[in-house]
């Protein structure tokens, strides 16, 4: 071997040996999610930003573990008066700067979020305004009854004011940009978890925060890495490999199957949301109930939860009740599946104006989806059998949500996947079927009904369990007596996730919290050591 | 003026006005497709006033030629505008991706060189041989598969089952490296951390080798036709009979000519990697330019989209540039031509 060949081995040789990373004394927990995360929690929307959220900032209110409801959380009590909300906050709670949480933090942040006007501000529209009554107390002054602000407050979370306004960036008036630029990359929140690093394209590195004011234990991770954008095969090899702990939802069942198979945990999300085939009230043959109810009760139910399963045992999907998701105010039991019925289907299909023969059913998938397109095909060949000649069209979702903005332009048939962005019923109903929300993606049926405008009304303006019970089940039945969508399942989050780590969250529905993404509270899960 | 400083200066100013046709093109282009920007961005729960307010602050309701001059006006003071998938700016978000897509085109175009040229001499020499049949079959491997569907297969065998490469990512978690140049390698040699570099390396070759597979077949199977036909040419003949030895026939007399389609080849897949490399990027986990550029359209964020498209045909001409030079290094009939001129 001459010299030049004997170095270039020696070289090859030092990079192997070097390129071994050194063992790692401290827990680490990676995951990922297929959107960047935004880190500014004023412009938080989806699940990704949900996560980062719900660990580095805390909020007024949570949801109650293993139940419906909230519980207090950097708030110590609160109680309403008349319309407005008085919140007393607890003395203990520390930012992860040092900085002592106070009212004026609290007002700052809903200040914030209204002043953007991003993310999920919509869901304050009713509050006229936030003011501290003393350093430790805050009144929200709401316009009108509306009982889903305390679910709301679940997507208020407290900024850290001092460290905002000594980070201000540029921009007009006093509060210049609002500490946009400074909250896109750093953390300002009392959460469990501090920011380390932050790279949009790749992942945001989190610390376990030692002053948390509810202590984290132990077990918990000590640092979280949160990959963004990985590939279905990319986090496939590195869970095999033990070189990554929880998948994103988002993985092809097939994946999940195969990870399953090689003993990988899969853990559960559910009761926040549900997959809905819409149907155009406002277009023959769909403008005539009967038709529609034809639609309902041919849609084979069981066979569109065989398509979104996972093993024997798991599902994306566990089979829908009606119009609000099983375990929500208003939900009929599990034990009331909705069933296909071609014999009830043929006699809808005859009380309808329209014959089968005139028409031709437009059914559209989202091509960003590609599950939808089976779907589709289901819904094709079922609807076949009634006699109904129909075409697929796949819509990219831009194309969608520009469509459905008209009634003559949205399709007789859309498929969403909607859910409850603070778990209550009313975030993920009002703005599907209330007349005045029609048009949107999440509403491409264009109902207009005044008894379901009613029972919306109602959910909102009842303050006891019992009136919100009530007015959420005479939506339901209406919901189902008028079939504006098909209600094809209710959807399950399905994460595989090694078994170096615990997710009680995810695996005991006692522990569970009736709120998206919230069970990826980094504090409450355990690395085994495994 | 020297021929070369003539030609430097005639492709620069054919480059400028490449760009600014670009910049119209796309900036056009990204406007008239479906989709309104603003409702993307701010997904699907954001309410019409939101949306409407956005399309307000990106001048979305202005009419097209007004866009562009506001497009121009922030262009000549170096703002691209912020991105709306990663609400930073633009430039931040290229600085940022840039670097790791160079490094990585930087290597794949190394082995490129490294590799496809070698094989292709060999395979010249050495013609008809079970080495040339060898390397026939090897490089049309490369060339009848993309590089996504490489990037699959190696990471299957060389980190899945036997894992011998990293599967993802530039650098394993544990090493934190102050970013410098942006460059990994280089940053953790300025670091002064050998592991690190070591470890930097190791992940850099995956993704680069199924990168480069392709190219590397083109160069390869270029290099051994030209050389080949060069073979068959009268010199060479006369070289053989004033005994030169074989050896230096193949690298002074044979691969010399040989290597000026390969090496426009080389620049032209170099530059295209840039484009290209983004499938390996999204199954390596490698937070690259390319993959951003992917992300941006899909989300269709407008000013993500222009600069990107920008940078990687800014990049294409530099890299074509550079390569006319070479040739005109390495030829001196093409210098000639230019002092003719």
């Amino acid at each position: 071997m001459n010299r030049i060949s004997k170095s270039l081995a020696a070289a090859l040789l030092a990079a192997t040996t070097l390129g071994a990373a050194p063992a790692l004394a401290e827990t680490v927990l990676r995951l990922d999610e297929v959107p960047v995360g935004e880190l500014d929690p004023g412009k938080a929307t989806d699940y990704a930003d949900s996560i980062l959220m719900f660990n580095i900032y805390d909020t007024l209110v949570i949801p109650a573990q293993g139940g419906p409801g909230y519980v207090p959380h950097l708030a110590e009590s609160y109680e309403a008066d008349g319309n407005d909300f008085v919140f007393k906050l607890r003395q203990d709670v520390k930012f992860q700067s040092g900085n002592p949480l106070t009212a004026e933090d609290v007002v700052f942040s809903f200040e914030r979020i209204k002043a953007l006007g991003q993310g999920l501000s919509f869901l304050f529209k009713n509050v006229d305004g936030a003011e501290k009554v003393d350093d430790t107390t805050v009144r929200f002054k709401l316009s009108q009854p509306y009982s889903p602000f305390v679910a709301s407050l679940v997507r208020l979370p407290i900024v850290d004011k001092k460290l905002v306004m000594e980070n201000l960036g540029e921009g007009d008036g006093e509060m210049k940009d609002w500490g946009q630029a400074f909250l896109s990359a750093n953390g300002a929140g009392t959460g469990a978890y501090k920011v380390v690093s932050h790279n949009p394209q790749e992942e945001t590195v989190m610390a376990k925060n030692a002053d948390y004011f509810l202590g984290v234990a132990d077990a918990a991770p000590d640092t979280v890495r949160f990959r963004y954008g990985l590939e279905a095969a990319t986090v496939r090899t590195l869970i095999a490999q033990g070189e990554h702990d929880i998948s994103s939802q988002w993985l092809p069942p097939e994946v999940l199957k195969s990870l399953a198979a090689d003993g990988a945990q899969m853990l559960k999300e559910t009761g926040g949301g549900a997959f809905y085939i819409k149907m155009n009230t406002t277009k023959p043959p769909l403008d005539d109930v009967n038709c529609r109810l034809a639609l309902a009760s041919a849609y084979d139910y069981a066979s569109g939860l065989k398509m979104v399963a996972v093993t024997d045992d798991v599902a994306q999907g566990s089979p829908a009740t009606g119009g609000v998701p099983v375990g929500m105010y208003g939900a009929k039991p599990a034990s009331a599946a909705m069933n296909r019925d071609l014999e009830a289907a043929k006699q809808h299909l005859a009380a309808c104006k329209y014959k089968p023969e005139d028409f031709n059913l437009e059914i559209s998938w989202i091509g960003e989806v590609p599950i939808e397109e089976r779907f589709a095909l289901l819904m094709q060949a079922n609807f076949t059998e009634l006699g109904i000649k129909s075409e697929i069209r796949k819509l990219p979702w831009a194309l969608f949500t520009e469509q459905v903005t008209k009634p003559e332009n949205t399709p007789n048939i859309s498929q969403i996947f909607a859910n409850a962005v603070t778990g209550d019923p009313d975030t993920l109903l009002y703005p599907m079927y209330h007349s005045s929300a029609a048009g949107t993606w999440q509403s491409p049926e264009y109902l207009k009904d005044e008894a379901v405008d009613a029972a919306l009304e109602k959910g909102r303006a009842e303050t006891s369990d019992e009136g919100r019970q009530a007015a959420y089940t005479a939506l339901n039945d209406r919901l189902m007596e008028i079939a504006p969508s098909i209600y094809a399942y209710d959807r399950q989050s399905i994460f595989a996730a090694s078994n170096r780590v615990k997710v009680p969250a995810l695996s005991d529905p006692a522990k569970a919290f009736g709120l998206d993404g919230f069970g990826f509270t980094f504090r409450l899960m355990e690395m085994t050591g495994e | 003026m020297p021929p070369v400083v003539r030609l430097l200066a005639k492709r620069l100013g054919t480059s400028l006005i490449v760009l600014v046709g670009v910049s119209m093109l796309i900036f056009t282009i990204a406007r008239v497709i479906p989709g309104d920007p603003a409702r993307i961005a701010l997904g699907p729960n954001a309410t019409a006033e939101q949306v409407e307010a956005l399309r307000e602050r990106l001048h979305l309701d202005e009419a097209l030629p007004i866009q562009y001059g506001y497009f121009l006006r922030d262009l000549s003071r170096g703002d691209l505008g912020i991105s709306l998938y990663t609400n930073r700016p633009v430039t931040a978000d290229i600085a940022q991706f840039l670097p790791a897509t160079l490094e990585l085109i930087v290597v794949a175009g190394l082995m490129m060189i490294l590799i496809g040229l070698p094989l292709g001499v060999i395979a010249a020499r050495y013609r008809g041989s079970w080495a040339d049949h060898a390397v026939r079959i090897f490089t049309l491997l490369g060339v009848s598969a993309p590089s996504f569907v490489w990037a699959v297969i190696l990471m299957l065998i060389f980190a899945f089952y036997l894992p011998l490469f990293p599967i993802a990512g530039r650098i394993a978690d544990s090493y934190a490296i102050a970013s410098v140049t942006g460059f990994l390698t280089i940053d953790t040699l300025i670091a002064g951390n050998l592991a690190a570099f070591g470890n930097a390396a190791w992940h850099i070759v995956l993704p680069a080798f199924a990168l480069s597979l392709s190219g590397i077949g083109q160069a390869a199977r270029l290099t051994r036709s030209n050389m080949v036909e060069t073979y068959d040419k009268p010199f060479i003949e006369m070289a053989r009979s004033y005994g030169f030895p074989e050896r230096r026939i193949a690298r002074r007399f044979a691969f010399r000519p040989s290597l000026i389609p390969s090496l426009t080849i080389i620049g032209l897949d170099f530059a295209a990697m840039l484009g290209n490399a983004f499938l390996v990027e999204a199954v390596f986990a490698w937070p690259g330019l390319s993959r951003y550029g992917v992300a941006v359209i899909l989300r269709k964020d407008l000013n993500a989209i222009v600069g990107t498209v920008l940078i990687i045909s800014a990049m294409f001409l530099l890299v074509n540039i550079i390569v006319d030079l070479l040739i005109a290094f390495i030829n001196p009939r093409i210098r000639y031509s230019q002092r003719a001129s």
